[in-house]
């Protein structure tokens, strides 16, 4: 005698167990997205975090030790530190979407049209694109933030100029794989153009490697604007971008949350988005 | 054989040339194109006190009075015979001043550049051989380290070692144990792209059946490190080591900042605040000048490091 299975059991049989947390990504990647997630607050609504003014301070407790009042202490003026953080987050991180953003645009522009065209503009970006890459990128971050002046959108704009190159590789590479590939060979005898291969099967293909750069590139860009930042090329205080609150907390010795404040939350961001990016790059 | 490398190798070092020209001039675009009459003002400055005398000289020197093309010519050509100029700030040769300061991050740059090769292959080992929990410790160590930024890391260096444990002061900081941990904070971001390549080749070579063959002939795993993984690894590492070293030259600014060093970054940065043109200007080219022969001799030890590579290129011409 068998018994009679409904379809739904026998379906049950292969799915056995499943997690609650089956279809979600990894632990870590969720603690990732909640940091980036508040910084994308702290960034948008700063005043919703903390009351207290990020300029004005109440010197009788200035270089106060972390407390309940003040998370993060307090500078030698008696400003919060946290307020600082908190209201410094939005230069700091719109500058680093700009740089990517310039690196991104641009970079593919320069891939695409090598990768494309091939031939004499190949050789002439590849050049380009070479030139680029021989001049340490910090240091050609340094020398046009100081032809552009010190500002943070000025070091967002050397930052991102020293990423055009990495861009501009990936997306050659990118052109060079899918378009040999025979689906586009066989758009072409469709009677495709170029522009056909181009939307409709170069960067469908290429977008996923592209983003996982650009949101590692993120991380990048935020560690090289806080260094731009600290050695004093962004805005001059009383601005509040992380590389300059840590720069100017370490005047301060017998006061290190001064400094160790803002570097966590530079080190939370950018390793949340170091594993935002890898787990990008390996789910499927 | 030896007249394709030989071609090989010519190609190669033109395109090298090519670039460090290329480079030279982008470097003066940037420098004299973007808004900002940089020297003008610097010549200007009352607190240079230079007479109206030495400024004519200095106008006429760079060519100032003429159109960007002939300073871009004028500068190019000293450049091509080693002449790189003045610096506005001190009038001394941009060749003493870089001359003067090379030394100190020669130092400090091959000492990084070795504590990072370490740490990058104690780190490959650890991920290979550690036992499991361990070794997935060991392999996110690298994305950890590309996450701190360099100025953090010589800080709290500095806060423990130096103003707790006394192990250095920063009064000295030309001392060997300064100039170690100078070194370990240029060295730790610098070592976690090394790490990530050595691990991924660690990985895929001992995948290999030679490895698997070597395993069943009874090599202890230590011993297949040695013998049969390591070489094959060598040639990414090798390519991974020469794109390092602009990091190195790039990361010397801040580190040299912060442990108060006198060195090329102290230089860059006092350029960048005196709007020093000539002195960035050669450092810049001279970084790129750096970093196009490494990479120069990285790409012509390829073929002799791993003789696959030379297989490849030969097949490549063949086709064509």
């Amino acid at each position: 005698m068998t018994a009679i299975l409904s379809n739904t059991q026998l379906r049950d049989v292969g799915s056995a167990p499943r997690k609650l947390t089956a279809g979600l990504p990894p632990a870590t990647v969720l603690l990732s997205f909640a940091v980036i997630l508040v910084v994308i607050l702290w960034s948008l609504i700063p005043g919703l975090f903390t009351s207290l003014s990020p300029v004005t301070g109440d010197t009788a407790s200035k270089l106060a030790a972390p407390s309940a009042a003040h998370w993060f202490g307090t500078d030698y003026l008696g400003r919060d530190q946290y307020a600082r953080v908190v209201y410094g987050t939005a230069s700091s991180v719109t500058s680093a979407l700009v740089a990517v953003l310039i690196g991104l645009v641009i970079g593919s522009i320069i891939g695409l049209a090598s990768g494309f065209r091939g031939g004499w503009v190949d050789a002439v970006l590849g050049r380009f694109v070479d030139v680029l890459l021989a001049i340490p990128g910090f240091l050609l971050a340094v020398v046009i933030v100081s032809s552009l002046g010190f500002q943070t959108i000025n070091a967002a704009i050397a930052t991102g100029v020293s990423a055009v190159a990495v861009f501009a590789r990936l997306m050659r590479a990118e052109v060079m794989r899918v378009h040999s590939a025979t689906f586009v060979e066989a758009s072409y005898l469709e009677g495709g153009n170029r522009l056909h291969a181009l939307l409709g099967h170069v960067l469908p293909n290429a977008y996923r490697s592209v983003l996982v750069l650009a949101v590692l590139q993120f991380g990048t860009s935020i560690l090289i604007i806080a260094s731009l930042a600290f050695l004093g090329y962004g805005d001059p205080p009383p601005a509040s971008d992380w590389g300059l609150l840590v720069a100017s907390g370490k005047t301060y010795v017998t006061a290190p949350w001064l400094v160790y404040a803002p570097a966590l939350v530079i080190v939370a961001t950018v390793l949340s988005v170091n594993r935002i990016s890898r787990w990008l790059r390996n789910a499927k | 054989m030896t007249g394709d490398y030989r071609r090989f190798a010519l190609t190669r070092a033109g395109q090298a040339i090519v670039v460090v020209l290329l480079a030279y001039v982008f470097t003066f675009l940037i420098i004299s194109v973007l808004p900002g009459d940089a020297i003008t003002n610097t010549l200007r400055d009352p607190q240079h006190g230079l007479s109206e005398e030495e400024i004519q000289r200095i106008v006429a020197f760079y060519g100032l009075d003429q159109p960007v093309v002939v300073q871009l010519l004028l500068s190019l050509g000293r450049f091509l015979t080693g002449e790189l100029g003045f610096s506005l700030q001190s009038n001394l040769p941009v060749s003493q001043l870089v001359g003067d300061a090379l030394p100190s991050t020669l130092t400090l740059a091959t000492t990084a550049l070795l504590i990072a090769i370490i740490l990058a292959v104690a780190i490959a080992y650890g991920a290979q051989y550690l036992p499991g929990k361990w070794a997935a410790i060991v392999r996110s160590i690298p994305s950890f380290f590309l996450s701190v930024p360099n100025f953090v890391i010589g800080l709290v260096l500095i806060e423990f070692f130096a103003f707790r444990l006394h192990s250095f002061t920063t009064t000295d900081p030309n001392s060997p144990v300064a100039t170690l941990f100078a070194a370990i904070t240029l060295a730790i971001p610098v070592s976690a792209p090394l790490a990530e390549v050595l691990i991924a080749s660690l990985d895929h070579e001992s995948r290999q059946e030679y490895a698997v063959v070597a395993r069943s002939r009874g090599l202890t795993e230590a011993r297949l490190f040695a013998k049969h993984l390591v070489k094959p690894s060598a040639l990414p590492s090798v390519a991974m080591v020469a794109l390092i070293v602009g990091e190195l030259l790039g990361g010397s600014v801040i580190t040299e900042t912060i442990f108060g060093r006198d060195g090329i970054g102290t230089v860059v940065q006092k350029a960048v605040t005196g709007e020093d043109q000539p002195v960035l200007q050669a450092i810049v080219s001279l970084s790129a000048v750096i970093f196009v022969a490494v990479n120069l001799v990285a790409d012509l030890a390829s073929p002799l490091l791993d003789p696959r590579v030379k297989l490849r290129e030969s097949k490549l011409k063949e086709k064509v």
